[in-house]
């Protein structure tokens, strides 16, 4: 059946699809192997399902994929990637998963494929990547260990990556004749005005939920209005005077924001926006799709986007997830072909146009896509502010970030003065900094 | 000589695949767990890799401040919710004992809570609470009150987690206590009408103490339960606002998972044991004492009699 299968598949990819394809066929080795994948449930891998038949069509590469919450995902693979003998060929990977990953030493470094001439397209086209997402999610080994540098590495290539834009009712601020937001002084004033203006809208839905979600939202203020969680020798300065101004930005947007929203997580946020319950949204690029579809959202076509919104400098998150290639894989080569196939110019876009984020340059000026969801020229512009340092990614961070996302919640539940709720957050980052090795060398 | 051997042997043969399977599936896990507790172990790691550290785990929980924070949540919360229960309870159970018309429809009715999944009483309780269109809420609102904020004020999220654990696990102390009130001697409460003891008289001299042996047992099995709570609270609040709700379970699991520090996590868990074990030896005690007791009243009242 196989055998019938792919002169059939080779014969009709060759004449529909690239053309390279027209004098070899480098999928040739690998066809009829089966990739197992793991998968989030997240807009962006849906989209790649939609994509994922064209590939095997193309290649004769099979691939099944395990699909989970990504937060169970890591709980999954932390457990697979600590056998001898994997059963994922790729995973994607949340990237904050990077260090646990990479100092354990349990993923590919990406260098010996790509220097295998059977295998590296020599049309990849590297440098059309988005520099942000390359950096915070697929480098590691440079500066601080985390970020790019003389010294890093590629492990993994940014997929399904994310950054953060202002999401606004383009009627509720054309009605008041409000203006969009530029600075962190004019969103703090409107979001404040709004409740005001609008009965019972909220100015801004944010996340505020305990734990990590606070945490999130603290640390998209933070970069821009100038702050870091560590110096460049480890010190914790999260409690200086821009860590205060994130915390305060933080607590007044909650405030002023719509009812309860001091337990919002992402999806409630997002609900009480696109239900117009809130006149602005500050997050994911991610939401934008779910905002523009009339059967989940009340406000399709109400919605402008901006850039995030500037402090003493520009800086929008970074997040999402990339794809790499576990050291316990049993098919590493067909797991590359298909990173790289996926990643591609021509894979990127196939992905965008099904409602993915796309991970390149080129993919954000396709003007096929810009017709289809007219935003992507504006997340494109945010990109270019992504910020690769609004949080360390660092095998510590687990602890500290939720340490800082429960100290926020006090912050804002229960009026705990924010330089005394960092301070605190500062001395016992201190102490797990200093626990796991960070200060010797100081 | 032989044929006597075998046979005293044989006890234990067929004792050994119930001892294999408690040896496997009980004390292995907790052996590993204790075992766990030693090391300095991130999920990274085999365990074999992991660095024995001794009672550090332990030590540095006993000054680590979220985790007294979060025992005394939890301690706070089943007290609170374990008396709420057996008082409101026992009440039930002592006004349903008796022969109304469609008991049994009723009684099926009580103990539906208990059968739903922790975790869709979580959620039916979340929506239920929401802020603006949750039916607590939008009912204040009606009645011109002010909204309260179920979920997002530290002692507020508190009272809620209470609420819908009280609302969940009250019918099961309800059909226990029911059972042991159907069970009592009717003798002696007949001896006790004669005498013409008035209704509280019953319940408070006759009732009660003879279903004490049953509520005992009752009243442990919900505390055991209290302290492991974890879905209702994750789903309604995660923990938060603050710390105000994350009852040791919870702050176990994200150890686990969050931390990445399972070594800490294990020696969590071995806090809430040794805590358990308190509980139930403490039990086991009173159980004896009263038993003795008993007898000592008995033989008195024999010698007395004779």
């Amino acid at each position: 059946m196989r055998a019938l299968f792919n002169p059939l598949t080779g014969a009709a990819a060759a004449l529909a699809v690239s053309a390279s394809m027209a004098w070899a066929n480098p999928y040739e080795d690998y066809a009829g192997t089966t990739l197992v994948v793991n998968f989030p449930a997240h807009p962006h891998y849906n989209a790649v399902m939609k994509v994922l038949p064209e590939f095997t069509k193309e290649t004769g590469i099979r691939v099944e994929v395990d699909q989970l919450q990504y937060l169970k995902m890591r709980e999954r693979q932390t457990l697979e990637l600590t056998k001898n003998k994997g059963d994922y060929d790729l995973i994607a990977y949340v990237v904050f998963s990077k260090a646990d990953y990479v100092f354990a030493d349990q993923l590919e470094n990406l260098a010996r494929f790509f220097m295998n001439p059977k295998l590296a397209n020599p049309r990849y086209d590297a440098e059309d990547l988005i520099d942000g997402y390359v950096q915070n999610i697929g480098v590691a080994g440079g500066t601080k260990g985390y970020l790019p540098g003389k010294t890093g590495s590629l492990f993994g290539i940014p997929f399904g990556s994310e950054t953060s834009v202002l999401a606004y009712r383009k009627d509720i601020f054309e009605k008041h004749g409000l203006k969009t937001p530029e600075t962190y002084d004019e969103l703090l004033d409107v979001t404040c005005r709004i409740p005001k203006l609008e009965e019972g809208m909220g100015g801004m839905a944010s996340r505020a939920a305990s734990g990590h979600q606070a945490s999130h939202a603290f640390l998209l203020h933070l970069a821009p209005l100038g702050g870091r969680v560590f110096d460049d020798e480890w010190n914790p300065i999260i409690n200086n005077d821009a860590g205060v101004a994130a915390a305060n930005a933080l607590k007044t947007i909650v405030d002023c924001g719509p009812e309860g929203s001091q337990t919002f997580g992402p999806a409630e946020a997002a609900a009480s926006f696109s239900q117009g319950k809130s006149a602005m949204f500050m997050d994911s690029i991610a939401f934008a799709a779910g905002f523009e579809d009339p059967a989940k959202s009340k406000v399709a076509g109400k919605v402008g986007y901006a850039l995030h919104p500037e402090g003493v400098r520009r800086g929008s998150q970074t997040g999402g997830f990339g794809i790499a290639i576990p050291r316990n894989a049993q098919n590493k080569e067909a797991a590359f072909l298909l990173m790289q196939w996926l990643t591609s110019k021509e894979g990127d876009l196939k992905v965008a146009m099904a409602g993915g984020n796309p991970s390149r340059f080129s993919t954000y000026q396709n003007a096929e896509l810009n017709a289809k969801y007219p935003y992507s020229a504006t997340f494109g512009e945010a990109l270019k502010y992504a910020d690769p340092d609004w949080r360390p990614i660092i095998p510590t961070w687990g602890k500290i970030n939720a340490d800082i996302g429960t100290t926020m919640s006090k912050v804002l539940t229960e009026g705990l003065d924010p330089q005394e709720a960092l301070d605190g957050v500062a001395e016992r980052a201190r102490a797990i900094m200093d626990e796991a090795g960070y200060y010797t060398w100081n | 000589m032989q044929t006597a051997n075998v046979n005293r042997l044989t006890p234990y043969l067929f004792l050994a695949p119930a001892a294999a399977v408690l040896a496997i599936a009980l004390l292995y896990p907790i052996g590993y767990m204790i075992y766990a507790s030693f090391l300095d172990w991130n999920p990274s790691q085999r365990i074999g890799e992991a660095e024995f550290v001794g009672l550090r785990n332990y030590i540095n929980l006993l000054g680590d401040e979220s985790f007294r924070e979060s025992f005394a949540v939890t301690l706070k919360f089943a007290a609170i919710v374990v008396s709420l229960e057996m008082f409101v309870g026992v009440g039930l159970a002592l006004l349903l004992d008796r022969n109304i018309r469609g008991m049994s429809l009723l009684r099926t009715l009580f103990i539906l809570p208990m059968m739903i999944a922790p975790i869709v009483v979580g959620l039916m309780w979340r929506y239920m609470y929401h802020p603006t269109v949750g039916i607590f809420n939008r009912t204040l609102k009606n009645l011109g009150l002010e909204p309260i904020p179920w979920l997002s004020d530290g002692d507020w999220a508190f009272a809620s987690v209470i609420i819908a654990d009280v609302w969940q696990w009250t019918p099961f102390i309800f059909i226990l206590s029911l059972a042991a009130l159907q069970s009592l001697p009717q003798s002696a409460l007949e001896a006790a009408r004669i005498d013409g003891a008035t209704g509280w008289q019953q319940i408070w001299y006759i009732k009660l103490p003879l279903m004490m042996p049953v509520l005992v047992v009752t009243c442990l099995l919900r505390l055991i339960d209290a302290f492991k709570v974890l879905e209702v609270i994750l789903v309604l609040t995660n923990g938060g606002p603050g710390l105000s709700t994350e009852i040791l379970s919870l702050r176990i699991s994200r150890t686990a998972s969050e931390f990445r520090e399972l070594g800490v996590a294990a020696a969590m868990s071995n806090y809430l044991l040794i805590l358990l074990l308190v509980l139930t030896l403490g039990m086991f005690l009173y159980n004896k004492f009263a038993e003795t007791r008993a007898l000592r009243l008995r033989a008195e009242a024999e010698g007395a009699a004779s």
